[in-house]
C-alpha cells in the first residue's frame, strides 16, 4: 500500500455506511423467483453493490470515501481468499481427484472468443473487438493489451470497455446467470461451480454464492471447486491469454473480417 | 513494515467485525461462536501478506494467503480439524456482502465511464461473460462425466 493510502481505518464514515448496508441487506435476506424452468436468486451481496452505488450519488458518500473504498475491496478479497483456502484444504483429496476437469475447464475461457468475437464483428466493431473478446478482461489482461497495443489503441479501448462493464456489473451479472443457468440447463452444479472461478474474487463469490443458494446440499463441494478454479484462473489466466487467447483472437478476427470485406465488396459490385 | 502490519490488522479487524454482524443477522450464527473463526482468517491473511513482503518475488499476496489457508486446513495437518470447525462458523456469503458494499461505493466513480460505453460494448460484454462461463461449464461437465465423478 502506498503512503497516501495509510490510515484508511480512520474513515469511520465509510465503515459505518458499509456496516449499515450489510445489516440492511442481510436482514432482507435471499429471495428467489422463477423465470420459466430456471430460478433467479437475489442475494444480499447483490443488493449491497446496488445500494453502495446509489449512495455514491448522495451526500452521505463523498469522493474521499469512494477512493478509500478501493483498497478495502482488495483487503476484503484477501479475507475471502483465506476463507476459500480453508474450504479447499479439507476437500483437497476430492480436488486432486477432480484435477483433470479443473485444469481442462480453464480452456473454457476460450469460449469467450468463439461466442463473443463473431458478435462483436457482426455489430460492426473493428479492432476494438480484439481487446474486448480475447479474455474476460480482468487486471492482468488489461495490462497485457496495454503493453502490446498501447493505451490509446482501439484494442486498448476495447479491453477497457469490458473491464469497466465487469467492474460495475460483473458480480451482479454472474450472480444472476449462474443460479439461473444451473437450474435451467441439465449441466451439473459442480460443472458450474468450476466455471464460477473466472479470476475475479467478487464475481466468483457472486456466482458460487448463487449456486449454493440453489443447491444448499452441495455447499462445501461447490465452494471448494469454485475457489480452486478461481485460484487456477488467477495463476494461469495471463499465460493462457498470451499463448493461446490473444493469438487465436487475432487469427479469428482476420478470418471474420476478410469474409465480411468480401461480402461488402460483392454488395457494392451488385449495387454498381 | 510494522506500520503496514498495524494498518492491515486494524482494517482486517474492522472488516471482520462487520462480517461478524452480517453473519449474525443473515445466517443466525452468534458472534461469540464465530469470533475464533474470524480471528483465524485474519491471522491467515496477515501471515500471507507478511510472507509476500518478505519474499522478493512478484507474486500477488492472495496467492500466499490461499496457500497458507490450504496448508493449515488440509487433512494431513495436525490441528486442522479445529481450524476447519472454527472457520465453518463464518459464512462465505457474510464475507462477500461487505466486499460488494465497498465495491458499490468505489464503482460510483466509474459510473460515467460506464454510461458512455454504448450499447454495442454492453452486448459484447454480456457475451464475453457468458462465453467463458458456459465454455468452462461444458468442458468441466464432459471431463467430470468421463471421470465418473458426477
Amino acid at each position: 500500500m502506498t503512503e497516501e493510502r495509510k490510515n484508511l481505518w480512520k474513515d469511520w464514515r465509510l465503515h459505518a455506511v458499509v456496516l449499515a448496508i450489510v445489516l440492511v441487506t442481510e436482514l432482507i435476506g435471499t429471495h428467489q423467483f422463477s423465470v420459466g424452468p430456471g430460478v433467479i436468486l437475489l442475494l444480499p451481496m447483490l443488493y449491497a453493490i446496488i445500494i453502495g452505488l446509489a449512495l455514491y450519488f448522495t451526500p452521505i458518500i463523498k469522493d474521499k470515501q469512494s477512493k478509500n473504498a478501493e483498497p478495502l475491496i482488495i483487503l476484503g478479497v484477501t479475507l475471502l481468499i483465506a476463507k476459500i483456502g480453508v474450504i479447499i484444504g479439507p476437500s483437497l483429496p476430492q480436488i486432486i481427484e477432480a484435477g483433470p476437469a479443473l485444469l481442462l475447464q480453464e480452456f473454457g475461457n476460450l469460449g469467450t472468443i468463439l461466442i463473443a468475437l463473431p458478435i462483436a464483428v457482426f455489430l460492426g466493431l473493428k479492432r476494438e473487438s480484439i481487446g474486448m473478446t480475447h479474455s474476460v478482461a480482468r487486471e492482468p489482461n488489461v495490462g497485457l493489451i496495454m503493453d502490446k497495443f498501447g493505451f490509446n489503441s482501439p484494442e486498448g479501448r476495447g479491453v477497457m470497455a469490458i473491464y469497466i462493464f465487469g467492474t460495475v456489473f460483473g458480480a451482479v451479472f454472474m450472480g444472476l446467470i449462474s443460479g439461473f443457468l444451473a437450474t435451467l440447463t441439465p449441466l451439473h452444479p459442480l460443472s458450474f461451480a468450476m466455471a464460477s472461478g473466472i479470476g475475479s474474487g467478487s464475481m466468483m463469490a457472486a456466482a458460487s454464492g448463487s449456486l449454493v443458494a440453489a443447491f444448499p446440499a452441495m455447499e462445501t463441494d461447490i465452494l471448494a471447486f469454485a475457489g480452486a478454479s478461481n485460484l487456477l484462473s488467477l495463476s494461469t489466466g495471463l499465460y493462457m491469454s498470451i499463448f493461446i487467447g490473444l493469438p487465436l483472437t487475432e487469427k479469428l478476427y482476420d478470418v471474420l473480417t476478410k469474409r465480411k470485406d468480401k461480402k461488402d465488396q460483392n454488395k457494392t459490385r451488385i449495387g454498381a | 513494515m510494522l506500520k503496514n502490519i498495524q494498518e492491515w490488522t486494524l482494517l482486517l479487524v474492522i472488516f471482520g467485525f462487520v462480517s461478524l454482524l452480517g453473519n449474525w443477522v443473515g445466517y443466525e450464527v452468534m458472534p461469540v461462536e464465530a469470533v475464533p473463526g474470524i480471528i483465524v482468517l485474519v491471522l491467515i491473511c496477515l501471515v500471507g501478506l507478511i510472507i509476500q513482503k518478505l519474499i522478493p518475488v512478484n507474486i500477488p499476496s492472495v496467492a500466499y494467503v490461499a496457500i497458507v489457508g490450504v496448508l493449515v486446513s488440509m487433512p494431513w495437518m495436525p490441528g486442522s480439524e479445529q481450524i476447519v470447525e472454527w472457520t465453518n462458523s463464518v459464512n462465505l456469503l457474510a464475507l462477500a456482502t461487505p466486499i460488494l458494499a465497498y465495491a458499490g461505493i468505489a464503482i460510483g466513480r466509474s459510473w460515467t465511464d460506464f454510461v458512455n460505453l454504448g450499447w454495442r460494448s454492453i452486448v459484447v460484454a454480456v457475451f464475453v461473460m457468458l462465453g467463458t462461463f458456459i465454455g468452462s461449464a461444458l468442458i468441466a461437465e464432459i471431463t467430470l462425466r468421463i471421470q465418473g465423478i458426477i
